[in-house]
């Protein structure tokens, strides 16, 4: 794992995913990452199925006008301390499709992002960094 | 599974010229080869009358219970054009016929018929068509909208290049707020 | 699609756009009776990101790219009908050796998305172990997707006239090796998919689709083939250099003897087009042909082609879940298409849906729906509404449901 995480970690890092409307490149990345090549649920982070388990939020896409509640909901189902992370570049800036009438724009403009990995899509080891960094930084907030 | 009769390109053309004669407007038969061997096929792309076009898709399914693939459409101005494209011919090795039947109809009173009665795999098309270029499909079973959100402006089409176009609601995702 | 109102009183099921079971925003709306389904509502739309009016104010080169971002998982399919209805529509002549080589590329993407469909059919089922081994198998075949265009998901390996880039003889010995690893395996995954017991008891005799309504809806892909039609486009046009292989329809009764239309069928199905995938790779690079990639290689005099280029043209190809068609108008004097209609297959596959699940319990639903092979992001939403009463099953719920009902099989 990354340099400077501190000795111990007093739970796993469980993830919610969730797709906002984007083309599946990135979501076929972030369950790539947890296949037997990258592997990272043998450092405890897990997929959960509902977002009151969750400690941190992966967010694809760029957010269409029918998923635009959904999405806050979710947001605001998740407890605190969270982290958010927003994979590929349509939930960063809107990609490909940044003139399009039926998007309410970057996730930026709905909940608040903590982390953004950029690639169309990105490689699973980016996500892998992405998640270890958000990591140092929920076990910042939970010290608080 | 019964085998149907593979049937050429020029005597599908011929059935519905003897059928409908003058309201077939147009018809153009396109030949294209592929691969080494240069093996032909066709696209037949035929212009009809609107007021002959349920009883031509009629007549099409009396020939053989076509595959439709699509309904495409253009806005040309005065008119829309609405372009179904069927296939022909499945199960035969390399024989495939492609039929595109085109229909104008003009924005003044844009309806069309149904198709649903003889092919009913028609309908999620016919609904898209509906709600991207204002086409009123008479007869429909389903109208509800399909792909555009349900507070989407009522009289706004996203396909149409007139005043019921899209001009007005294109965003710009990535401009930075100053 | 609504029939008449039952006088019992049903449960309405909304199964909401986010859920873990299909990766995708699918809303579900099932009209329930007990455990039973009676009804069922499809409604679609959380994707839609205004792809086909973007085309407009792009170049024909640029849509391309636009394209390959419909679908993650067919994301060679789009950028390839969107470049053969363009020379349609021109009468550029494709050089013989992109032919061959636009083949490879379509049968590898092909191979993958299998994998992954077979990766998350198991994961529905409840064998969680299967998810990996077919995802790692499928790792391999990214590995060689890397070393032929440089990156695993998003190629970029299409140009209207040809390919991109060239498979040099070098290159052939990392796809002969690939290829090889999976015929040695083949055996592995037939066994672990059709020999277990529990994998025939949930499979067998669920979600039926017989060969009537296959036609009528005008379904595609291998959902109709598992059902006897036969459908393919590889076979039906000789496009690409697919006439002068040998190939020919695939459907289940040439391992099983019988067609019956179920899950079961599907799985057998997309099994043998796996196999299918490596013959054809295979007798591709024993045939290739020398000469060029691409017809026009200056991209500036392909576009100042295109722009004095009027006429319009279809372009078809087999994608991994069925026929996909483009119908692409130029006009001449504009730099940008007129008119772009993209239909993704899983387009023509949501009506079967509808017979497909009446009738079943609702813990078959992921499993039934997965069997289609959805891809929510190329059709833009599904939503089943049904009516009645309503409460809420979310993801979860209905995944664990069909896990449980595997465990309850196998005692």
């Amino acid at each position: 794992m990354a340099k400077g995480l501190p000795k111990s970690f007093k739970k796993s890092l469980w993830v919610y995913h969730c797709n906002s409307g984007s083309c599946n490149g990135c979501d076929i990345e972030i369950i790539a990452a947890l296949c037997p090549r990258y592997d990272v649920e043998r450092f405890g982070i897990k997929l959960v199925g509902s977002p009151r388990h969750a400690d941190a939020l992966l967010i694809t896409g760029p957010v269409t006008r029918q998923l635009v509640d959904k999405v806050k909901r979710i947001y605001d189902q998740i407890p605190d301390p969270k982290v958010v992370i927003c994979v590929g570049n349509c939930g960063n800036t809107g990609d490909v499709f940044y003139e399009s009438y039926n998007l309410v724009g970057p996730i930026d403009n709905v909940i608040p992002v903590d982390m953004h990995v950029i690639g169309c899509p990105p490689r699973p080891e980016a996500i892998i960094n992405a998640v270890a960094k958000a990591w140092v930084k929920l076990e910042t907030l939970e010290a608080k | 599974m019964t085998d149907t009769k593979v049937l050429d390109a020029n005597s599908v053309v011929k059935s519905f010229k003897e059928e409908f004669k003058t309201k077939i407007k147009e018809s153009k038969i396109e030949k294209r080869s592929a691969g080494i061997k240069k093996i032909e096929y066709y696209h037949i792309w035929m212009k009809i009358d609107r007021s002959i076009f349920k009883k031509s898709i009629k007549h099409l399914c009396g020939i053989q219970f076509p595959h439709l693939a699509v309904v495409s459409g253009n806005d040309l101005g005065k008119t829309i054009e609405l372009i179904y494209h069927f296939s022909l011919n499945h199960g035969h090795k390399n024989k495939v016929v492609s039929l595109n039947i085109s229909v104008e109809i003009p924005k003044s009173n844009p309806t069309i018929e149904t198709i649903c009665d003889y092919i009913p795999g028609a309908l999620v098309t016919e609904r898209e068509k509906q709600e991207m270029l204002g086409v009123i499909v008479k007869g429909i079973p389903d109208s509800r909208r399909l792909f555009l959100p349900n507070d989407f402006p009522k009289n706004v089409y996203p396909w149409r290049r007139d005043e019921k176009g899209l001009d007005k609601m294109i965003r710009n995702l990535h401009e930075v707020k100053k | 699609m609504k029939t008449q109102k039952t006088t019992k009183a049903t449960y309405q099921v909304p199964v909401g756009p986010i859920h873990p079971a299909l990766k995708e925003p699918v809303m579900f709306e099932f009209e329930i009776d007990g455990e039973r389904i009676v009804d069922v509502d499809v409604s679609l739309g959380h994707v839609h990101r205004s792809v086909e009016w973007a085309s407009r104010r792009r170049n024909s080169v640029q849509v391309l790219y636009l394209a390959e971002r419909i679908c993650g998982i067919c994301s060679y399919c789009h950028p390839i009908a969107f470049a053969r209805a363009v020379e349609n529509a021109v009468g550029i002549e494709v050089p013989d050796r992109g032919e061959y080589l636009r083949i490879i590329h379509g049968e590898l993407e092909r191979m993958c998305s299998h994998m992954l469909w077979a990766g998350v059919a198991a994961h529905e089922v409840g064998f969680d172990s299967v998810l990996f081994l077919t995802w790692q198998m499928r790792e391999k075949l990214l590995d060689l997707t890397e070393y032929l265009t440089g990156n695993r998901i998003t190629k970029g390996i299409t140009m209207i006239g040809g390919v991109r880039r060239d498979i040099t003889k070098d290159m052939f010995p990392k796809i002969f090796e690939t290829l090889n690893f999976f015929k040695d395996n083949f055996e592995k995954l037939r066994h672990v998919f059709l020999d277990d017991k529990t994998f025939k008891l949930r499979c067998q005799g669920a979600g039926i689709l017989t060969y009537e309504d296959a036609l009528k809806l005008c379904a595609v892909g291998p959902t109709t083939r598992a059902s006897g039609v036969k459908k393919d486009v590889r076979v039906d046009q000789p496009y690409f250099a697919y006439s002068d292989l040998d190939i020919d329809y695939i459907t289940p009764d040439a391992l099983t003897g019988e067609i019956n239309g179920d899950v079961y069928d599907r799985i057998i199905q997309r099994l043998l087009e796996v196999k299918q995938s490596i013959d054809i790779m295979e007798q591709t690079i024993d045939k290739m042909p020398s000469g060029e990639i691409v017809a026009e290689p200056k991209i500036p005099k392909l576009l100042s082609t295109l722009k004095k280029a009027e006429g319009e043209g279809i372009g078809l190809h087999e994608a991994p879940r069925g026929e996909v068609i483009h119908y692409v108008k130029l006009e001449a004097g504009s730099d940008n298409p007129y008119t772009w209609k993209v239909r993704a297959p899983t387009y023509n596959n949501i009506l079967p849906w509808i017979p497909m699940l009446k009738g079943e319990q609702i813990a078959d639903i992921p499993i039934v729906a997965a069997s289609t092979d959805p891809c929510m992001s190329c059709t833009n939403r599904v939503t089943i509404v049904d009516k009645e009463k309503k409460y809420m099953l979310n993801k979860e719920q209905l995944h664990r449901k069909s896990v449980e009902k595997t465990r309850r099989m196998m005692k």
